[in-house]
């Protein structure tokens, strides 16, 4: 038997070329990982994670139920074309079996069987034929909706697409080409021969009473010739485009489960989670960059794409909310802010090490309790939270160890978030040493920005970090703190660091609902919108902060509530700045209103 | 038949518009949201370069309205204006061949730069609160004892990214140095700061007052804005700040913090706007035509502006802009 035509020449050249190119980039990229990384990999392959992994990778890169979630039509979509090929191949493999049986066909056998089959003599097998066509179709289906997507985004429930790169529009153009080459080629096949499912075979019927046997004859290596240069276009280009993605989400996974994850400096693995980004574009629609000022080439699949291809500015990497509105809602789970950090790290980390020698000596702090609280420079400027602290903390009859109540050295996220991560890392090691030196259990912040720095980046082994919401929650459960619930309404405004950040969304919710009526807004907990003056991006004005600002607290202000309520002393600046007619306060200063 | 002019905020502007069109002959109807005439002028005590007590100008003012036949409406809100005519809050609609808008300006706010503990803190003051204490002829901390030391903020809420007001409200720096002398001869022993970004002295006579307050006054004049400010146990306020001269960050306790606080645009400005299709500038002052030839005429005929509704001015600006206003408001009605 041979398998072999002239027609199979570009498939072969593509397939080669592709997996080339694919191995020796998975190659050098884990080889390149730092020592760690790679220990984490190999330690973790004989664990239950692999079979985990596997069953992602069944669930994600073939039905893509992520982004079922997010957008079901867009999932049908990856679906039909990610599965369906997938089932395309597997039933088509089974089907030479059944065939040949387990005999040794080369891959372009198995690719182009339709083509190879009639010489063979082979007797139809009925089960196969509507099979494959049915695949085809759904495959097909998946195809269609991708145009419909290109030309009329909406349709897909999305306001926005992506704008793609050359590589990508070669291979988007072949890929769209791939499956009706293939219909026409397989149907033109099947009407000379008359065989066929009920698409192909029915198909080739209809073409060849209408054009004759003959005429088809003549175009059928022409059609295959199409189908396999489309097949072999598309398989060149891949590597270079965002399709690369259908094979990087599989190592992603993996190595996700075995915990390699992007650090605060660039490395290699961070390819693996960049060049699994298919560019969807469902990161753009809960953009508010997007959705209020209208900026449209910066968000992260314009990072990521930008970063790929060595092109990335620092407007790009600094103008950002980091709000993590996008990250949620990514299919892929792609650690979005995680990885536009160590970009910033590597465009801007520029230690000045003169600059923080007035640490040395430096402790302003006051107070003698086990407690610890840390205002924060941003509740340091707005001291009604800092003073409804202190008399909550009164209340609950707590000695406290005010630790920059007189100013103090800040937590280091800011600089760590414009990627100033050395300079950073003093701030942190300061703070650290004073927490220990004054033997704190426990230190409360007001302030989400520093609590999630506190958390993920001191080590602070035996002090416990809460933030205030969950500090006051638990005096109210343990009758410390005795409240007058009143007939006030509020809403709350969930703060990014706090909410998507640190997962905290049910304790201030509580504290509310232990003074007055809580109203949801339209967007909240995972779906809160950002405030907008977030410290992450240092490229907007003030004037567009405050548009942002002006569109969360005209949300906010719609539940009809009597205040706004937000955790996070530099949300509740920015809102201020969003409106004049509803009142906008810290959760401190409820409570501290309504101490009985 | 004669033409009515309708004249949008009784303030200095607005009345010495209508004092120069009923001079002219030209029948005026004056519209104040407030009970009494006079604007941000009533609330004030003395103006600066000269000391002229505020209400010697508004006597005079009030005076000549009297006996001019201009028709007065006070507790009368304008919510629209359009070239036609405006309609009240009352949802009455007075017909006009002309509008005048003389609304002036809107005070910022000094709760919104929440870091300087106003509304919150005793001992912090807005140099309008200062105003109001030197009208009622007492100036004290809030247990009643006098100052010993007192620090005066300029630029709250003016040149200020933060706020959004980008734009210098002008009269503010004078206006600082005028308070810091009146204290500072009131409380001869106190040592008076004022903490500035730059010092703009722009008109006459200001320049040599502000060297009065150094050299006769002593007064101080650090370069630096402050921070934040806190309170101290004896119901002091504790001020940071950096000397930018020196380069060095300072602390400072005061017995009183004045926020020199600036002018904003009003917030009724973009509702005009949209009502008439004028046109407002990035800083929310309404824009007039030109800032040369017709810099009392608005983009839409019929519609005039005259004082602080097109940017921040002093008294005498508006004085004088006014009287342009009313000149063309009359060319604009012979020629209709």
């Amino acid at each position: 038997m041979r398998f072999y035509a002239p027609f199979c020449l570009p498939f072969l050249i593509g397939v080669a070329v592709m997996f080339s190119l694919i191995v020796w980039k998975y190659v050098v990229w884990f080889a390149e990982l730092p020592r760690a990384d790679k220990k984490r990999v190999l330690y973790g392959i004989p664990t239950p994670r692999t079979l985990a992994a596997v069953w992602e990778v069944i669930r994600e890169c073939l039905l893509h139920r992520r982004i079922f979630r997010v957008n079901p039509l867009l999932g049908y979509m990856h679906m039909s074309l990610a599965f369906g090929w997938f089932l395309l191949i597997v039933v088509g493999w089974t089907e030479t079996v059944a065939y040949l049986g387990l005999h040794w066909v080369p891959l372009q056998g198995h690719v182009f069987f339709r083509y190879f089959a009639p010489p063979l003599m082979l007797r139809d097998k009925p089960f196969f034929d509507f099979t494959m066509d049915l695949l085809l179709l759904f495959v097909l289906s998946g195809v269609a909706l991708a145009w419909l997507k290109r030309f009329w985004s909406r349709a897909m429930g999305m306001r926005r697409t992506t704008r793609h790169v050359p590589g990508d529009r070669i291979a988007l153009s072949a890929l769209w080409f791939i499956f009706p080459a293939r219909l026409f080629a397989e149907s033109i096949t099947c009407g000379i021969y008359g065989m066929g499912g009920f698409l192909t075979g029915g198909l080739g019927a209809l073409m060849a009473s209408a054009f004759g046997r003959s005429t088809l004859v003549v175009f059928e290596q022409g059609a295959w010739w199409f189908y396999s240069i489309a097949l072999g276009v598309f398989f060149v280009a891949l590597p270079f485009s965002r399709y690369m993605h259908i094979f990087t989400e599989i190592p992603l996974i993996f190595l996700r489960r075995y915990g390699v994850r992007p650090h605060e400096k660039e490395s290699s693995g961070d390819q693996f989670q960049i060049q699994a980004c298919s560019r969807c574009g469902i990161c753009i629609d809960p953009c508010q960059l997007q959705s209020v000022l209208g900026i449209d080439n910066v968000q992260s699949v314009y990072f990521l794409r930008d970063r790929r291809y060595g092109m990335l500015t620092r407007d790009v990497a600094q103008n950002c909310l980091m709000c993590g509105r996008c990250q949620v809602k990514c299919p892929v789970g792609i650690d979005l802010n995680t990885l536009r950090l160590n970009s910033r790290d590597t465009m801007r980390n520029t230690p000045d090490e003169r600059r923080y020698e007035y640490f040395a000596g430096l402790d302003r702090s006051e107070g003698a309790g086990k407690v610890g609280y840390f205002a924060g420079c941003m509740t340091l400027l707005t001291p009604r939270t800092l003073s409804a602290m202190e008399r909550i903390f009164a209340a609950a009859g707590e000695e406290v160890w005010w630790a920059d109540r007189n100013g103090g050295v800040c937590c280091g996220r800011p600089l760590k978030l414009s990627g100033e991560t050395d300079s950073a890392r003093r701030m942190m090691e300061y703070n650290t040493q004073l927490f220990r030196r004054h033997g704190i259990r426990t230190l409360v912040t007001s302030c989400p920005i520093c609590l999630k720095v506190f958390r993920e980046e001191y080590r602070l082994d035996g002090i416990r970090v809460v933030h205030h919401s969950q500090y006051i929650l638990e005096m109210i459960e343990q009758g410390r703190l005795r409240l007058g619930r009143g007939m006030a309404t509020y809403t709350y405004h969930d703060p990014c660091e706090l909410g998507r950040g640190s997962g905290i969304y049910e304790e201030p919710r509580r504290v509310i609902e232990a003074v007055g009526a809580l109203l949801e807004p339209a967007h909240t907990r995972e779906e809160a919108l950002c405030c907008g003056s977030s410290v992450a991006n240092t490229v907007i004005s003030d004037a567009d902060q405050v548009r942002i600002a002006e569109s969360v607290a005209g949300e906010l202000a719609a539940t009809g509530a009597d205040a706004i309520v937000t955790a996070c002393p530099l949300c509740k600046k920015a809102l201020v700045r969003g409106t004049s007619s509803v009142e906008v306060c810290d959760l401190s200063e409820i409570v501290a209103k309504n101490l009985r | 038949m004669a033409r009515r002019v309708i004249i949008v905020g009784g303030g200095v502007a607005g009345i010495q518009t209508a004092l120069t069109l009923s001079q002219r002959g030209i029948p005026t109807l004056l519209l104040e949201r407030e009970s009494e005439l006079g604007g941000k002028l009533t609330g004030w005590h003395k103006l600066f370069p000269s000391f002229t007590p505020a209400h010697e100008v508004l006597d005079e003012l009030r005076q000549r309205l009297n006996g001019s036949g201009v028709e007065v409406r006070t507790q009368c809100e304008v919510c629209h204006v359009e070239r036609s005519g405006v309609t009240l809050a009352s949802g009455e609609r007075l017909a006009a061949d002309a509008v005048v808008v003389t609304t002036g300006f809107t005070l910022f706010d000094a709760r919104v730069k929440e870091e300087y503990g106003y509304g919150i803190y005793d001992n912090v003051y807005t140099t309008a609160d200062i105003e109001r204490m030197l009208n009622e002829g007492r100036v004290a901390m809030r247990d009643g004892s006098a100052p010993r030391r007192i620090a005066f903020l300029h630029c709250v809420g003016s040149r200020d990214e933060k706020v959004c007001q980008h734009h210098c409200s002008k009269v503010c720096c004078i206006t600082g140095v005028k308070q810091a002398m009146e204290l500072k001869e009131m409380f001869p022993e106190a040592d008076v700061f004022n903490f500035y970004m730059d010092i703009r002295m722009f008109g006459p006579g200001y320049e040599e007052m502000y060297r009065d307050a150094q050299q006769r006054l002593n007064i101080h004049f650090v370069r630096g804005r402050i921070s934040e400010a806190s309170p101290t146990l004896d119901g002091r306020v504790q001020i940071k700040a950096e000397d930018t001269l020196t380069g060095r960050p300072l602390k400072m306790s005061v017995d009183m913090l004045i926020l020199i606080i600036g002018m904003r645009s009003n917030a009724s400005n973009a509702v005009f706007a949209a009502d008439a299709g004028l046109q407002c500038q990035p800083s929310g002052f309404l824009a007039p035509r030109d800032l040369f030839l017709h810099n009392t005429e608005s983009n839409v005929g019929g519609i005039f502006y005259a004082g602080a509704v097109t940017a921040p001015k002093n008294i005498g600006e508006s004085l004088s802009e006014a009287v342009v206003a009313a000149d063309r408001v009359t060319e604009y009605l012979k020629r209709a």
